[in-house]
Protein backbone atom coordinates (compact mmCIF):
# COMPACT_ATOMS: atom_id res chain seq x y z
CA UNK A 1 0.00 0.00 0.00
CA UNK A 2 1.57 3.07 -0.97
CA UNK A 3 1.77 5.68 1.37
CA UNK A 4 0.00 8.43 -0.24
CA UNK A 5 -2.78 7.35 -2.18
CA UNK A 6 -4.36 9.56 -5.19
CA UNK A 7 -7.62 9.39 -6.55
CA UNK A 8 -9.28 11.34 -9.74
CA UNK A 9 -12.32 11.97 -10.46
CA UNK A 10 -13.31 14.55 -13.08
CA UNK A 11 -12.25 17.96 -11.63
CA UNK A 12 -12.24 16.63 -8.19
CA UNK A 13 -8.85 14.97 -6.72
CA UNK A 14 -8.41 13.36 -3.63
CA UNK A 15 -4.86 13.29 -1.82
CA UNK A 16 -4.66 10.65 1.38
CA UNK A 17 -1.70 10.80 3.62
CA UNK A 18 -2.08 6.89 4.51
CA UNK A 19 0.60 5.88 7.17
CA UNK A 20 -1.95 5.66 9.88
CA UNK A 21 -0.08 3.10 11.99
CA UNK A 22 2.11 6.20 12.83
CA UNK A 23 -0.77 8.90 12.96
CA UNK A 24 0.51 9.83 9.08
CA UNK A 25 3.95 11.22 10.65
CA UNK A 26 6.10 12.60 7.63
CA UNK A 27 8.79 10.24 7.95
CA UNK A 28 11.23 11.03 4.96
CA UNK A 29 9.72 8.00 2.82
CA UNK A 30 6.13 9.36 3.58
CA UNK A 31 7.35 12.79 2.07
CA UNK A 32 8.73 11.40 -0.91
CA UNK A 33 5.59 9.38 -1.53
CA UNK A 34 3.20 12.88 -1.25
CA UNK A 35 6.02 14.84 -3.49
CA UNK A 36 4.98 12.06 -6.17
CA UNK A 37 1.92 12.30 -5.91
CA UNK A 38 1.77 15.84 -5.98
CA UNK A 39 4.10 15.73 -8.86
CA UNK A 40 1.30 13.76 -11.17
CA UNK A 41 -1.41 16.66 -9.96
CA UNK A 42 1.27 19.03 -11.17
CA UNK A 43 1.43 16.85 -14.85
CA UNK A 44 -2.58 16.50 -14.98
CA UNK A 45 -2.76 20.34 -15.35
CA UNK A 46 0.32 21.17 -17.06
CA UNK A 47 -0.89 22.07 -21.24
CA UNK A 48 -0.08 19.43 -23.31
CA UNK A 49 -1.10 18.49 -27.07
CA UNK A 50 -1.46 14.96 -26.12
CA UNK A 51 -4.33 16.09 -22.53
CA UNK A 52 -7.66 17.05 -23.56
CA UNK A 53 -8.78 17.70 -20.08
CA UNK A 54 -7.18 20.77 -17.94
CA UNK A 55 -6.95 18.07 -14.91
CA UNK A 56 -8.67 18.84 -11.97
CA UNK A 57 -9.45 22.12 -10.13
CA UNK A 58 -9.83 21.19 -6.79
CA UNK A 59 -7.62 18.60 -4.55
CA UNK A 60 -8.95 17.32 -1.18
CA UNK A 61 -6.53 16.58 1.09
CA UNK A 62 -7.03 14.56 4.10
CA UNK A 63 -5.38 11.59 6.29
CA UNK A 64 -5.96 7.49 7.06
CA UNK A 65 -7.27 6.38 10.04
CA UNK A 66 -7.93 8.76 13.21
CA UNK A 67 -4.69 11.36 12.77
CA UNK A 68 -4.80 14.08 9.93
CA UNK A 69 -0.90 14.21 10.78
CA UNK A 70 0.78 14.05 13.47
CA UNK A 71 3.67 16.18 12.15
CA UNK A 72 7.22 15.36 11.57
CA UNK A 73 8.90 11.89 12.46
CA UNK A 74 11.66 12.88 13.87
CA UNK A 75 12.88 9.69 15.83
CA UNK A 76 13.55 8.58 12.25
CA UNK A 77 15.79 11.21 11.80
CA UNK A 78 17.92 11.83 15.01
CA UNK A 79 21.31 11.94 15.25
CA UNK A 80 21.84 12.29 11.66
CA UNK A 81 22.49 16.21 10.36
CA UNK A 82 22.24 14.83 6.90
CA UNK A 83 18.83 13.28 7.20
CA UNK A 84 16.62 15.86 9.29
CA UNK A 85 18.04 18.74 6.69
CA UNK A 86 16.72 16.17 4.37
CA UNK A 87 13.49 15.56 5.72
CA UNK A 88 13.10 19.87 6.64
CA UNK A 89 14.08 20.80 2.46
CA UNK A 90 11.21 17.62 1.59
CA UNK A 91 9.12 19.56 3.56
CA UNK A 92 9.66 23.36 2.53
CA UNK A 93 9.84 21.87 -1.48
CA UNK A 94 6.01 20.18 -0.72
CA UNK A 95 4.36 23.23 0.81
CA UNK A 96 5.74 25.16 -1.91
CA UNK A 97 4.41 22.85 -4.64
CA UNK A 98 1.00 22.12 -3.03
CA UNK A 99 0.57 26.07 -2.85
CA UNK A 100 1.44 26.32 -6.65
CA UNK A 101 -1.41 23.76 -7.85
CA UNK A 102 -2.86 25.52 -10.10
CA UNK A 103 -6.08 23.95 -8.27
CA UNK A 104 -8.29 25.13 -5.20
CA UNK A 105 -6.72 22.59 -2.39
CA UNK A 106 -8.67 22.15 1.16
CA UNK A 107 -7.57 20.35 3.71
CA UNK A 108 -10.38 18.18 5.57
CA UNK A 109 -8.89 17.98 8.84
CA UNK A 110 -10.27 14.51 10.57
CA UNK A 111 -8.05 14.65 13.32
CA UNK A 112 -4.76 15.67 15.10
CA UNK A 113 -2.83 18.24 12.82
CA UNK A 114 0.66 18.74 14.58
CA UNK A 115 3.74 20.52 14.10
CA UNK A 116 4.64 19.96 10.08
CA UNK A 117 1.12 18.01 9.38
CA UNK A 118 -0.40 21.64 10.87
CA UNK A 119 1.79 23.26 8.34
CA UNK A 120 0.34 21.09 5.49
CA UNK A 121 -2.68 22.56 6.75
CA UNK A 122 -1.81 25.76 6.22
CA UNK A 123 -0.55 26.07 3.08
CA UNK A 124 -4.24 25.20 1.87
CA UNK A 125 -6.35 27.54 0.67
CA UNK A 126 -9.38 26.47 2.36
CA UNK A 127 -9.86 24.13 6.13
CA UNK A 128 -12.08 22.41 7.30
CA UNK A 129 -12.10 20.83 11.34
CA UNK A 130 -14.17 19.76 14.01
CA UNK A 131 -14.49 21.42 17.49
CA UNK A 132 -12.33 19.55 19.62
CA UNK A 133 -10.11 18.29 17.25
CA UNK A 134 -6.12 18.96 18.05
CA UNK A 135 -4.17 21.67 15.77
CA UNK A 136 -1.12 23.21 16.37
CA UNK A 137 2.65 24.00 16.61
CA UNK A 138 4.25 22.57 19.45
CA UNK A 139 7.97 22.55 18.27
CA UNK A 140 9.24 25.38 20.96
CA UNK A 141 8.50 22.97 23.52
CA UNK A 142 10.56 20.68 22.26
CA UNK A 143 13.25 22.78 21.34
CA UNK A 144 12.98 22.83 17.92
CA UNK A 145 12.07 25.77 15.13
CA UNK A 146 9.09 25.87 13.21
CA UNK A 147 10.64 27.89 10.55
CA UNK A 148 9.30 26.43 7.25
CA UNK A 149 5.70 26.59 8.42
CA UNK A 150 5.94 30.46 9.91
CA UNK A 151 5.93 31.72 6.42
CA UNK A 152 2.81 29.99 5.56
CA UNK A 153 0.81 30.65 8.77
CA UNK A 154 2.08 34.63 8.95
CA UNK A 155 -0.03 34.50 5.34
CA UNK A 156 -2.93 32.59 6.83
CA UNK A 157 -3.24 34.40 10.03
CA UNK A 158 -1.47 37.40 9.71
CA UNK A 159 1.69 38.30 11.65
CA UNK A 160 0.44 39.66 14.87
CA UNK A 161 -1.32 35.78 15.09
CA UNK A 162 1.06 33.83 13.91
CA UNK A 163 3.79 34.95 16.89
CA UNK A 164 1.56 34.49 19.30
CA UNK A 165 0.38 31.09 17.99
CA UNK A 166 4.28 30.16 16.95
CA UNK A 167 5.92 31.38 19.99
CA UNK A 168 3.37 29.93 22.33
CA UNK A 169 3.69 26.09 21.14
CA UNK A 170 1.32 23.77 22.86
CA UNK A 171 -1.94 22.78 20.85
CA UNK A 172 -5.17 24.26 20.22
CA UNK A 173 -8.65 23.03 19.75
CA UNK A 174 -10.19 23.48 16.44
CA UNK A 175 -12.89 25.51 17.70
CA UNK A 176 -9.80 28.28 18.71
CA UNK A 177 -8.13 27.34 15.18
CA UNK A 178 -10.80 28.43 13.82
CA UNK A 179 -11.08 32.07 16.04
CA UNK A 180 -7.67 32.63 15.09
CA UNK A 181 -8.21 32.27 11.36
CA UNK A 182 -6.05 29.05 10.82
CA UNK A 183 -9.37 27.14 9.14
CA UNK A 184 -12.16 28.12 7.25
CA UNK A 185 -15.04 26.30 8.65
CA UNK A 186 -15.35 24.22 12.14
CA UNK A 187 -18.50 21.81 12.56
CA UNK A 188 -20.18 20.36 15.91
CA UNK A 189 -18.06 16.87 15.53
CA UNK A 190 -16.42 14.31 13.64
CA UNK A 191 -19.33 12.99 12.11
CA UNK A 192 -20.38 16.51 10.88
CA UNK A 193 -16.99 16.76 8.82
CA UNK A 194 -17.51 14.48 6.04
CA UNK A 195 -21.05 15.88 4.88
CA UNK A 196 -19.44 19.79 5.03
CA UNK A 197 -16.33 18.85 2.94
CA UNK A 198 -18.35 16.99 0.37
CA UNK A 199 -20.83 20.27 -0.04
CA UNK A 200 -17.62 22.50 0.02
CA UNK A 201 -16.14 20.13 -3.06
CA UNK A 202 -19.51 20.38 -4.69
CA UNK A 203 -19.64 23.77 -5.03
CA UNK A 204 -16.23 23.99 -5.84
CA UNK A 205 -16.04 21.51 -8.01
CA UNK A 206 -19.43 23.68 -10.01
CA UNK A 207 -17.38 26.67 -10.25
CA UNK A 208 -15.36 27.70 -12.63
CA UNK A 209 -11.59 26.06 -13.10
CA UNK A 210 -10.21 29.36 -15.23
CA UNK A 211 -11.91 31.66 -12.60
CA UNK A 212 -10.47 29.87 -9.91
CA UNK A 213 -6.80 29.15 -11.65
CA UNK A 214 -7.15 32.76 -11.98
CA UNK A 215 -7.68 34.18 -8.34
CA UNK A 216 -5.63 31.34 -7.39
CA UNK A 217 -2.45 32.29 -9.20
CA UNK A 218 -3.31 36.19 -8.44
CA UNK A 219 -3.06 35.24 -4.76
CA UNK A 220 0.16 33.58 -4.86
CA UNK A 221 1.33 36.35 -6.87
CA UNK A 222 0.08 39.18 -4.14
CA UNK A 223 0.87 37.39 -1.11
CA UNK A 224 4.57 36.16 -1.80
CA UNK A 225 3.52 32.43 -1.70
CA UNK A 226 5.92 32.18 -4.99
CA UNK A 227 9.03 33.38 -3.02
CA UNK A 228 11.11 30.23 -2.67
CA UNK A 229 14.35 31.63 -0.78
CA UNK A 230 12.40 32.34 2.10
CA UNK A 231 11.69 28.86 2.44
CA UNK A 232 14.55 27.42 1.62
CA UNK A 233 16.24 29.52 4.48
CA UNK A 234 13.77 28.61 6.72
CA UNK A 235 14.68 25.19 6.28
CA UNK A 236 18.30 25.63 6.61
CA UNK A 237 17.42 27.84 9.97
CA UNK A 238 14.91 24.83 11.40
CA UNK A 239 17.91 22.17 10.32
CA UNK A 240 20.02 23.94 12.11
CA UNK A 241 18.25 24.27 15.29
CA UNK A 242 17.55 20.69 15.26
CA UNK A 243 20.66 19.93 15.22
CA UNK A 244 22.27 21.76 18.20
CA UNK A 245 23.22 19.51 21.04
CA UNK A 246 20.62 20.95 23.21
CA UNK A 247 17.55 20.16 20.68
CA UNK A 248 19.52 16.78 20.34
CA UNK A 249 19.38 15.65 24.31
CA UNK A 250 15.99 16.73 24.47
CA UNK A 251 14.71 14.82 21.80
CA UNK A 252 16.89 11.64 22.23
CA UNK A 253 15.01 11.74 25.87
CA UNK A 254 11.02 13.00 24.80
CA UNK A 255 11.16 10.39 22.25
CA UNK A 256 13.08 7.62 23.65
CA UNK A 257 15.54 6.60 20.88
CA UNK B 1 -32.32 61.91 6.81
CA UNK B 2 -31.93 65.06 9.09
CA UNK B 3 -33.48 68.30 8.50
CA UNK B 4 -31.07 69.61 8.09
CA UNK B 5 -28.93 67.65 5.34
CA UNK B 6 -29.27 68.89 2.25
CA UNK B 7 -29.50 66.68 -0.67
CA UNK B 8 -28.61 66.84 -4.44
CA UNK B 9 -29.51 64.70 -6.82
CA UNK B 10 -32.70 62.96 -6.45
CA UNK B 11 -32.78 60.69 -9.47
CA UNK B 12 -29.27 60.13 -9.59
CA UNK B 13 -27.83 56.71 -9.12
CA UNK B 14 -25.90 57.42 -6.59
CA UNK B 15 -26.94 60.60 -4.33
CA UNK B 16 -25.01 62.75 -2.23
CA UNK B 17 -26.39 64.21 0.84
CA UNK B 18 -24.56 66.72 3.01
CA UNK B 19 -25.30 66.23 6.58
CA UNK B 20 -23.52 68.49 8.78
CA UNK B 21 -19.75 67.17 8.93
CA UNK B 22 -20.16 64.63 6.64
CA UNK B 23 -21.20 63.72 3.10
CA UNK B 24 -23.34 60.46 2.62
CA UNK B 25 -23.09 58.28 -0.43
CA UNK B 26 -26.10 56.80 -1.20
CA UNK B 27 -25.77 53.92 -4.27
CA UNK B 28 -29.27 54.70 -5.30
CA UNK B 29 -31.00 52.05 -7.34
CA UNK B 30 -32.91 50.17 -4.80
CA UNK B 31 -35.95 48.57 -6.96
CA UNK B 32 -32.78 46.72 -8.24
CA UNK B 33 -31.10 45.97 -4.89
CA UNK B 34 -28.52 48.66 -5.80
CA UNK B 35 -26.90 46.14 -8.46
CA UNK B 36 -24.24 48.02 -9.98
CA UNK B 37 -23.93 49.99 -13.56
CA UNK B 38 -20.88 51.34 -14.99
CA UNK B 39 -22.72 54.77 -14.66
CA UNK B 40 -23.50 54.27 -11.15
CA UNK B 41 -19.93 53.42 -10.28
CA UNK B 42 -18.45 56.13 -12.74
CA UNK B 43 -20.88 58.51 -10.92
CA UNK B 44 -19.76 57.39 -7.33
CA UNK B 45 -15.99 57.62 -8.62
CA UNK B 46 -16.61 61.47 -9.48
CA UNK B 47 -18.54 62.14 -6.27
CA UNK B 48 -15.37 60.52 -4.22
CA UNK B 49 -13.27 63.68 -6.16
CA UNK B 50 -16.16 66.40 -5.75
CA UNK B 51 -14.91 69.72 -3.90
CA UNK B 52 -18.38 69.12 -1.95
CA UNK B 53 -17.36 66.08 -0.80
CA UNK B 54 -13.66 66.46 0.01
CA UNK B 55 -15.04 69.51 2.06
CA UNK B 56 -17.05 66.95 4.53
CA UNK B 57 -14.98 65.84 7.03
CA UNK B 58 -15.81 62.16 6.68
CA UNK B 59 -18.03 59.79 4.29
CA UNK B 60 -20.63 57.67 4.89
CA UNK B 61 -21.22 55.43 1.84
CA UNK B 62 -24.33 53.35 1.75
CA UNK B 63 -27.08 51.77 0.05
CA UNK B 64 -30.90 53.17 -0.25
CA UNK B 65 -33.81 50.53 0.47
CA UNK B 66 -33.21 46.91 1.74
CA UNK B 67 -29.53 46.18 1.02
CA UNK B 68 -26.20 47.90 1.03
CA UNK B 69 -25.83 46.32 -2.74
CA UNK B 70 -26.41 43.16 -4.45
CA UNK B 71 -23.27 43.19 -7.09
CA UNK B 72 -23.01 44.00 -10.60
CA UNK B 73 -26.04 44.09 -12.43
CA UNK B 74 -25.87 40.69 -14.10
CA UNK B 75 -28.47 41.21 -16.74
CA UNK B 76 -26.10 43.91 -18.25
CA UNK B 77 -23.59 41.64 -18.54
CA UNK B 78 -25.35 39.18 -19.88
CA UNK B 79 -26.55 41.73 -22.97
CA UNK B 80 -23.18 42.46 -23.34
CA UNK B 81 -20.24 41.45 -21.65
CA UNK B 82 -18.31 44.71 -22.87
CA UNK B 83 -20.54 45.68 -20.00
CA UNK B 84 -18.16 43.19 -17.54
CA UNK B 85 -14.93 45.15 -18.46
CA UNK B 86 -15.93 48.73 -18.01
CA UNK B 87 -17.55 46.91 -14.35
CA UNK B 88 -14.66 45.91 -13.39
CA UNK B 89 -12.43 48.34 -14.36
CA UNK B 90 -14.33 51.71 -13.13
CA UNK B 91 -14.49 49.42 -9.43
CA UNK B 92 -11.10 49.10 -9.23
CA UNK B 93 -10.74 52.73 -9.75
CA UNK B 94 -13.72 53.07 -7.14
CA UNK B 95 -11.75 51.11 -4.38
CA UNK B 96 -8.56 53.16 -5.34
CA UNK B 97 -10.41 56.37 -4.60
CA UNK B 98 -11.70 55.26 -2.06
CA UNK B 99 -8.42 54.52 -0.57
CA UNK B 100 -6.95 57.91 -1.70
CA UNK B 101 -9.44 59.50 -0.39
CA UNK B 102 -7.94 62.16 2.43
CA UNK B 103 -11.26 61.86 4.24
CA UNK B 104 -12.24 59.07 6.41
CA UNK B 105 -14.61 56.84 5.06
CA UNK B 106 -17.62 54.66 6.62
CA UNK B 107 -19.53 51.73 4.83
CA UNK B 108 -22.95 51.06 6.21
CA UNK B 109 -23.27 47.45 4.97
CA UNK B 110 -26.62 46.55 5.64
CA UNK B 111 -28.22 43.24 4.38
CA UNK B 112 -26.26 42.41 1.75
CA UNK B 113 -23.21 43.49 -0.08
CA UNK B 114 -22.57 40.78 -2.67
CA UNK B 115 -19.95 40.44 -5.44
CA UNK B 116 -19.06 43.60 -6.52
CA UNK B 117 -20.92 45.09 -3.72
CA UNK B 118 -18.75 43.39 -1.47
CA UNK B 119 -15.42 44.66 -3.23
CA UNK B 120 -16.57 48.09 -2.41
CA UNK B 121 -16.29 47.59 0.94
CA UNK B 122 -12.70 46.83 0.58
CA UNK B 123 -12.11 50.46 -0.32
CA UNK B 124 -13.66 51.77 3.23
CA UNK B 125 -11.52 52.42 6.46
CA UNK B 126 -14.19 51.28 8.74
CA UNK B 127 -17.16 48.38 7.88
CA UNK B 128 -20.32 48.43 9.61
CA UNK B 129 -22.63 45.45 8.93
CA UNK B 130 -25.46 43.70 10.50
CA UNK B 131 -25.18 39.78 11.89
CA UNK B 132 -27.74 38.33 9.11
CA UNK B 133 -26.17 40.01 6.31
CA UNK B 134 -24.90 38.20 3.70
CA UNK B 135 -21.83 39.26 2.19
CA UNK B 136 -19.03 37.67 -0.13
CA UNK B 137 -18.09 36.94 -4.31
CA UNK B 138 -20.26 33.94 -5.44
CA UNK B 139 -18.56 35.12 -9.14
CA UNK B 140 -16.23 31.54 -10.07
CA UNK B 141 -19.61 29.97 -10.81
CA UNK B 142 -20.39 32.68 -13.11
CA UNK B 143 -16.44 31.92 -14.74
CA UNK B 144 -15.79 35.62 -13.64
CA UNK B 145 -12.89 36.07 -11.22
CA UNK B 146 -13.25 38.05 -8.13
CA UNK B 147 -8.79 38.89 -8.39
CA UNK B 148 -10.03 42.46 -9.06
CA UNK B 149 -10.61 42.49 -5.29
CA UNK B 150 -7.78 40.86 -3.85
CA UNK B 151 -5.86 43.86 -3.36
CA UNK B 152 -8.48 45.89 -1.34
CA UNK B 153 -9.06 42.83 0.49
CA UNK B 154 -5.28 42.29 1.41
CA UNK B 155 -5.51 45.87 3.36
CA UNK B 156 -8.46 44.66 5.37
CA UNK B 157 -7.74 41.30 6.52
CA UNK B 158 -4.72 38.19 6.32
CA UNK B 159 -3.98 36.73 3.20
CA UNK B 160 -5.73 33.88 4.47
CA UNK B 161 -8.99 35.42 4.68
CA UNK B 162 -8.61 36.67 1.03
CA UNK B 163 -7.89 33.45 -0.11
CA UNK B 164 -10.90 32.10 1.46
CA UNK B 165 -12.92 34.72 0.28
CA UNK B 166 -12.40 34.60 -2.86
CA UNK B 167 -11.89 30.86 -3.48
CA UNK B 168 -14.72 29.86 -1.54
CA UNK B 169 -17.68 31.13 -3.30
CA UNK B 170 -20.40 30.82 -0.52
CA UNK B 171 -21.73 33.55 1.04
CA UNK B 172 -21.00 34.58 4.87
CA UNK B 173 -22.89 36.13 7.33
CA UNK B 174 -22.30 39.44 8.84
CA UNK B 175 -21.43 37.84 12.43
CA UNK B 176 -18.19 36.00 10.28
CA UNK B 177 -17.39 38.93 8.25
CA UNK B 178 -16.68 40.65 11.80
CA UNK B 179 -14.57 38.16 12.75
CA UNK B 180 -12.42 37.28 9.67
CA UNK B 181 -11.78 41.38 9.29
CA UNK B 182 -13.91 41.87 6.53
CA UNK B 183 -15.76 43.92 8.56
CA UNK B 184 -15.40 45.98 11.68
CA UNK B 185 -18.21 46.66 13.18
CA UNK B 186 -21.62 44.03 13.49
CA UNK B 187 -24.88 45.61 14.63
CA UNK B 188 -27.99 42.97 16.02
CA UNK B 189 -30.42 44.32 13.05
CA UNK B 190 -30.33 46.35 9.74
CA UNK B 191 -31.98 48.64 10.76
CA UNK B 192 -29.27 49.95 13.26
CA UNK B 193 -26.39 49.93 10.47
CA UNK B 194 -26.53 53.11 8.89
CA UNK B 195 -27.65 55.14 11.99
CA UNK B 196 -24.36 53.33 13.74
CA UNK B 197 -22.05 54.01 10.24
CA UNK B 198 -23.12 57.63 10.78
CA UNK B 199 -22.15 58.05 14.76
CA UNK B 200 -18.87 56.63 13.55
CA UNK B 201 -18.30 58.45 10.78
CA UNK B 202 -19.21 61.75 13.36
CA UNK B 203 -16.65 60.71 15.63
CA UNK B 204 -14.08 60.32 12.84
CA UNK B 205 -15.18 63.89 12.01
CA UNK B 206 -13.88 65.07 15.00
CA UNK B 207 -10.54 64.19 14.27
CA UNK B 208 -8.26 66.53 13.44
CA UNK B 209 -8.39 66.59 9.43
CA UNK B 210 -4.59 66.19 8.75
CA UNK B 211 -3.65 63.65 11.10
CA UNK B 212 -7.01 61.27 9.85
CA UNK B 213 -5.58 62.20 5.69
CA UNK B 214 -1.82 61.71 7.23
CA UNK B 215 -2.08 58.57 8.56
CA UNK B 216 -4.54 57.37 5.57
CA UNK B 217 -1.82 58.26 3.61
CA UNK B 218 0.68 55.85 5.21
CA UNK B 219 -1.75 53.42 5.36
CA UNK B 220 -2.35 53.30 1.43
CA UNK B 221 1.16 53.65 0.98
CA UNK B 222 2.27 50.42 2.95
CA UNK B 223 -0.78 48.49 1.14
CA UNK B 224 -1.30 47.62 -2.16
CA UNK B 225 0.02 49.47 -4.79
CA UNK B 226 -0.61 50.42 -8.58
CA UNK B 227 0.85 47.49 -9.59
CA UNK B 228 -1.01 44.99 -7.70
CA UNK B 229 -4.00 46.80 -8.27
CA UNK B 230 -3.26 46.93 -12.51
CA UNK B 231 -2.02 42.66 -12.42
CA UNK B 232 -5.05 42.18 -10.39
CA UNK B 233 -7.80 44.01 -12.94
CA UNK B 234 -6.18 42.47 -15.93
CA UNK B 235 -6.54 39.11 -14.08
CA UNK B 236 -10.45 39.42 -13.77
CA UNK B 237 -10.55 41.11 -17.29
CA UNK B 238 -8.28 38.27 -18.94
CA UNK B 239 -11.08 36.06 -18.70
CA UNK B 240 -14.10 38.26 -19.69
CA UNK B 241 -16.05 37.30 -23.06
CA UNK B 242 -14.31 33.62 -22.69
CA UNK B 243 -16.91 30.91 -23.83
CA UNK B 244 -16.78 29.33 -20.26
CA UNK B 245 -17.52 32.91 -18.99
CA UNK B 246 -20.47 33.44 -21.40
CA UNK B 247 -22.04 30.31 -21.00
CA UNK B 248 -21.98 30.33 -17.24
CA UNK B 249 -23.87 33.64 -17.29
CA UNK B 250 -26.41 32.69 -20.13
CA UNK B 251 -27.29 30.44 -17.78
CA UNK B 252 -28.70 32.11 -14.96
CA UNK B 253 -31.47 33.06 -17.85
CA UNK B 254 -32.81 29.61 -18.57
CA UNK B 255 -35.21 30.57 -21.39
CA UNK B 256 -33.98 32.39 -23.84
CA UNK B 257 -35.22 35.91 -23.89
CA UNK B 258 -36.62 35.17 -20.54
CA UNK B 259 -37.49 38.60 -19.34
CA UNK B 260 -39.73 37.91 -16.37
CA UNK B 261 -36.58 34.56 -15.04
CA UNK B 262 -33.28 35.14 -13.39
CA UNK B 263 -31.68 37.10 -10.72
CA UNK B 264 -31.05 41.47 -11.74
CA UNK B 265 -27.74 40.50 -9.91
CA UNK B 266 -25.27 38.38 -8.29
CA UNK B 267 -27.16 37.18 -5.23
Amino acid sequence: MSLATLSIDGPLARLTINRPEQRNALSLELLTALHVRVDELTAMTTPSPERTSAGPHVLALTGAGKAFCAGMDLKAVLGSAERSRRLLVLLAELTYKLRRLPMVVVAVVNGPAIGGGCGLVTVCDLQLTFTDNKMGFPEVDMGVCPAVVAPWLVRRIGPGRARQVLLSGGLMSGAEAHRLGMVTECVPTITDLAPAAEALLAQLVAGSADALRATKGLLNTLDGSEDWNTLEDAAKLSADVLNTPETQAMLTKKLGA
Amino acid sequence: MSDHSQSMGEGELVRLVRQGPLALLALNRPDKRNALTPEMLERLLTLLEAPEVLEARAIVLCGEGGVFCSGFDMRLVHADSRALSKLLTVLTGVVRAMRACPRPIVAAAHGAAVAGGCAVLAGADVVVTDRAAKLGYPVTRLGISPAVTVPGLLGMMSAGGARERTLDSGLISGEEAARTGLAHVCCDQPEDVIPKATRLAQHLAEKPGSAVAAMKGLLARLGSGQEDFELALRASLGLVGSGDQLARVAALWPMPGGERSGPQAIS
